[in-house]
């Protein structure tokens, strides 16, 4: 186990610069997520962690140890790879004692860990067989179980499960993560889906074009997201957004868009006239006769647990979780309510919190 | 699968035994010309699928009696047309040319398809462009310089020219299979701690033996057929059956049975190094379904 961090990170391919200044620390048995669209520099940051991209400019320390000239094999790492980069002619067993016969351990403790690391994953069967005659959970597994082995002090994960289907999606997601607290290596997981990150972090590391856009704890993202980007990155379905500007409503000030008028708070530091952008998370929103938001209902979507309302508000689609059972017709003017504590406000122009 | 009516079935395979019988017909009358007689070669019309089979030629070609089939008299070994040792010749000469390009090459192409270094991308259109020059061009000094240093009419010598002969393609056909083959594996196995070395010879040479297979296949018939440089470059020493073929032309006529059996001959061990092969070749054409 060990502290990763990285100070003032920069990055170019050519004349290409894709990061600069990027700072960031992992603490010991964390387990952080880097979360972005493709293209942000995630995976460049993981790969550089790894030491298979060089570093242009800044320090990284791993257990406190600069690692920016050392090589892959000495920094104490696992890898999982997005395509698991299984050694296709070699079994399971060779494949996960692959890096315990380089390390030239005795024949007796490779096979004892190998068992082990199969046991707790479930491959204790599969042993002798090739990756080919796995399915992608068993492969993705196999891979961890690489991983696992070698008693790394950080586990690198690139979109490990961006292969596999949603359901069982779902269940890696819990393995990796069980995974993680028994084993307590602090983990780095790259992934475009906020879902994965959500459930799955200790701490999100929101990336955008190179740079960090936030970071905190899956919570924290969701309430308090610092931009707009991450508003709209975070949540799902994703929050609705109304653009409008503030106004003066007696003492305090308000929300002012096509139609709506919602009161803001106070100690807000919006001066009236600013062109502002209100963000509702769908869950957030209430279907209440009285209340301030009027749309029309375009399409009632089931999910099973809940209903996801779409809506048009003054022009812009709109969506609203319900409560299953809630019987709305297409077509029908429905009212919905927003506590004001629920309401994100950001700045049009520079997208950030207010 | 396309549904199809039983007429345009029919039509399908019929036709593809049509195109089936125009290929392998040339064939079959070569080889049929190898076990006839003289007299029965020239027949008009020509006797396709009936004639009196003899082993005739090939005892010429080979030096050898094949009496135990047919009673007659015994040839003795060395006459004109004796070649056993041609196809001897043309063996080694394939088969060590073959050896040498794929090893090379394996290297050259991993080096070329993973390693970063200034100019690789001009590299490898250099390497193409060697390719390009007409054999023709290269033979005639080619002879001179052999003759200097003493590579004229040796096995090394003809080896040689046909490794560089068959490197581009080699190269480029083994590079492209290596292109195949997913970075991460090797990037895998860095991690994991191996050495290039490692990494080349456990991981992905394994991987890549189909490729091998089938640019060793393609090494071994350009040899096997290669004509120009053998001719310039060796006297009396070795010859390979391509040049050796047209010695059948004598100032009394063609040997054509005789030709025929060299040609039938010298089908057999290229015919075997495929099949060996073969398993291989299969598996490099499915690497894909390996690949997650």
């Amino acid at each position: 186990m060990a502290t990763v961090e990285y100070r003032n990170i920069s990055k170019s391919f050519g004349s290409v610069e894709i990061m600069r200044d990027l700072s960031l620390s992992i603490a010991e048995g964390e387990f952080a997520v880097l979360l972005g669209a493709s293209g942000c520099g995630k995976t460049t940051l993981l790969r550089m962690t790894a030491g298979l991209e060089t570093i242009s400019g800044g320090e990284l320390l791993i257990g406190g140890a600069l690692m920016n000239e050392v090589h892959p094999r000495d920094r104490n790492i696992a890898m999982v790879f997005q395509n698991y980069a299984l050694y296709p002619t070699m079994k399971v067993f060779d494949n996960i004692a692959f890096s315990l016969e380089i390390k030239k351990l005795p024949k007796e403790e490779i096979r004892r860990r190998v068992e082990e690391a199969a046991a707790m994953l479930n491959l204790s069967d599969y042993l002798h067989r090739y990756p080919r005659e796995l399915s992608g959970g068993q492969r993705q597994r196999v891979a961890m179980g690489r991983a696992m082995v070698r008693d790394a002090q950080v586990f690198l994960f690139d979109e490990p499960l961006s292969n596999l289907d949603a359901k069982l999606r779902a269940h890696m997601r819990f393995e990796i993560r069980q995974l993680h607290n028994q084993v307590g290596a602090t983990t780095i997981y790259v992934t475009h889906d906020q879902i994965e990150a959500m459930t799955m972090a200790d701490k999100i590391v929101l990336m955008k074009g190179g740079e960090i856009e936030q970071v905190g704890a899956p919570d924290e993202l969701y309430d308090r997201p610092v931009s707009r980007f991450a508003a709209d990155f975070i949540g799902s379905p994703t929050m609705n957004f109304i653009e409008g500007e503030v106004v003066a409503n007696g003492a305090a000030p308000a929300f002012a868009a096509a139609g709506i008028k919602l009161d803001l708070p106070e100690a807000l530091s919006a001066q009236p006239g600013q062109k502002v952008t209100c963000g509702v998370r769908p869950a957030d929103l209430v279907l209440s006769g009285s209340g301030d938001i009027e749309g029309e209902l375009v399409l009632a979507e089931k999910t099973g647990a809940d209903l996801n309302l779409h809506l048009t508000v003054g022009g812009a689609d709109f969506v609203a979780t319900a409560p299953r059972g809630v019987e709305v017709k297409p077509g029908t003017a429905v009212r919905l309510a927003i506590a004001q504590e629920k309401m994100h406000l950001f700045d049009a122009e520079t997208g950030r919190r207010l | 699968m396309i549904v199809q009516s039983k007429a345009q079935r029919r039509v399908r395979v019929v036709t593809a035994w049509a195109v089936v019988a125009v290929f392998v017909f040339p064939l079959y009358y070569w080889i049929t010309t190898a076990f006839k007689n003289a007299k029965e070669i020239f027949n008009l019309p020509p006797n396709v699928w009936t004639f009196e089979p003899t082993f005739r030629n090939f005892e010429e070609v080979f030096g050898i009696s094949l009496g135990f089939f047919r009673q007659q008299e015994v040839l003795p070994g060395g006459g004109n047309f004796y070649m056993a040792p041609r196809l001897w010749d043309s063996i080694v000469v394939a088969g060590g040319s073959t050896a040498f390009a794929v090893a090379v090459a394996t290297l050259a192409a991993y080096s070329l398809s993973r390693m970063e270094f200034k100019g690789r991308h001009a590299f490898v259109s250099w390497v193409l462009s060697t390719r390009m020059m007409p054999p023709v061009a290269v033979a005639i000094p080619l002879f001179f310089i052999y003759k200097d240093v003493g590579l004229m009419d040796s096995y090394l010598g003809i080896i040689l020219i046909h490794t560089v002969m068959n490197l581009p393609l080699a190269v480029l056909l083994l590079k492209s299979f290596f292109d195949d083959i997913p970075k991460e594996i090797d990037e895998s196995a860095l991690i994991d701690g191996a050495s290039r070395w490692r990494i080349f010879w456990r991981v992905v040479l394994p991987m890549a033996k189909g490729g091998i297979a089938a640019t060793a296949v393609l090494c071994f018939i350009f040899s096997w057929t290669e004509f120009i440089f053998v001719l310039t470059l060796t006297q009396t020493g070795l010859k390979t059956v391509p040049v050796v073929s047209s010695s059948f032309v004598t100032s009394t006529g063609t040997a054509w049975g005789n030709m025929a059996a060299l040609g039938v001959a010298a089908m057999v061990p290229a015919f075997i190094f495929i099949l060996l092969v073969q398993k291989q070749l299969v598996r490099g054409l499915t690497l894909g379904s390996l690949k997650q």
